[in-house]
């Protein structure tokens, strides 16, 4: 049976973010270079999608494509989402078991309160994107931080598929729930037509995260940007294994192995 | 007796790369005749009749990794064929008593693919009663110099 596609779209944020661009910021990869996928590993992906037919040439195999978004310098995908919030609560209640003990006798030190007020950490405000919660700026390692360039950048959204490949409808992508909360619960899948050969470029909307300061509080604002692949529809007459064309006999020996 | 009986492959790819083995529960057979044996397990014997078509099926347990199958090969007497196949490690059997015809998997773009072959035949009116023919199966992981595995336990029997 047809292995299902995966396709993993690797951004580096902090750079696209600063250019404005995803281009030069785009890192593609598949499992399909046994097939033939072409520029595994750079921006000029181009997927291989082998195809099959029968004689009557209806279609005969199922081609599946998953993408992936994942984040240079964030945290791996495979943390648990709600790391970053564990680690938030775990932090304000550090923080405030500190607070109690300085309540002693001899007063409270000026420079303790201060140190104290750095560990609350800063909020950021969810501004028009997707998908972001109100939440502390926390780095990589889940400690509250208030360095800009410090902070984890949430995981880049895809929002949309386009592109010649389903204007003309070879593929046919959706997003789709997932019990899979690595990728925040959704993923963006298609099947493909296969019978129409070619190559056909897509389009990758994506949307990535920027923390500015507005009117005295931190928000992160949505930035949308877009970037390109291909896929390299082929497509071939399925072949009986025994006899290389149509049904025919087993091939079993005149005397059969013991045993 | 249906006209079709379906033996369905399904292989734990990783488990298989990783143990080099379809034994250890990397591989499952399993079919819908009324009275094969030792179903669910490599040693799957699959009771047959004359006119009847047969077809093995492979299934991936994790969907994203390559399983398909290389060659059904009926072993006969006397002799073990070679595995199939230029992957196969030279020097582990006698060489091929009845070679298998090799049937082209390329496809349009020059990969060999073998999602292109259909395994299915006739069983023919000759067969033996009441002998198991035992059959090589031969199943192919992703590209590499190890992906080509294979069992000499499943059989079909005509009772």
């Amino acid at each position: 049976m047809a292995q299902q596609h995966g396709i993993i779209v690797l951004f580096d944020v902090e750079n696209a973010l600063k250019e404005r661009t995803l281009a030069g910021n785009t890192y593609w990869f598949d499992n399909m270079k046994l097939f033939g996928s072409a520029g595994v590993g750079t921006e000029k992906l181009v997927t291989i999608v082998p195809g099959t037919y029968f004689s009557d040439g209806s279609q005969a195999t199922e081609q599946v494509l998953n993408w992936l978004p994942a984040a240079l310098g964030a945290i791996p995908p495979t943390v648990p989402r709600n790391y970053l919030a564990e680690q938030e609560r775990a932090d304000d209640r550090r923080t405030l078991d500190e607070l109690a003990s300085l309540d002693a006798e001899g007063g409270v030190e000026e420079a303790d309160v201060k140190r104290l007020q750095r560990r609350v950490g800063k909020r950021a405000r969810p501004g028009t994107g997707r998908g972001l919660t109100e939440g502390k700026l926390l780095d990589v390692t889940g400690r509250t931080t208030g360095s800009a360039a410090a902070y984890n950048y949430p995981a880049p959204v895809i929002t949309d598929i386009t592109g010649q490949a389903v204007v003309e409808k070879i593929m046919y992508p959706a997003q789709y729930g997932s019990p899979d909360m690595i990728y925040d619960g959704w993923y963006w899948a298609a099947t493909v037509d296969t019978s129409r050969p070619g190559v056909y470029p897509y389009t990758m909307h994506v949307q990535l995260h920027e923390l500015v300061e507005q009117g005295g509080e931190m928000v992160w604002r949505s930035v949308d940007l877009t970037c390109e692949s291909s896929l390299k529809i082929i497509s071939d007459p399925k072949r009986n294994g025994f006899t290389g064309a149509g049904l025919g006999e087993l091939p079993l020996p005149a005397v059969p192995a013991a045993g | 007796m249906s006209d079709r009986i379906s033996i369905v492959v399904m292989v734990d790819a990783v488990g298989a790369l990783s143990d080099r083995t379809l034994h250890n529960g990397n591989l499952s057979l399993v079919d819908d005749g009324p009275a094969s044996r030792h179903q669910g397990t490599p040693d799957l014997v699959t009771v047959v009749s004359p006119g009847q078509i047969v077809q093995w099926t492979p299934i991936h347990v994790d969907v994203q990794t390559p399983v398909e199958i290389q060659a059904i090969e009926f072993l006969p007497a006397g002799a073990v064929p070679a595995p199939a196949g230029p992957d196969a490690a030279p020097g582990t059997a006698a060489p091929a008593a009845v070679p298998a015809p090799t049937v082209d998997a390329t496809d349009s773009g020059g990969h060999e693919n073998y999602d292109l072959l259909v395994w299915e035949g006739v069983v023919p009116y000759g067969m033996t009663p009441g002998v198991p023919y035992r059959y090589r199966l031969s199943v192919r992981l992703h590209e590499g110099p190890n992906a080509v595995l294979h069992v000499d336990s499943p059989a079909l029997l005509r009772v």
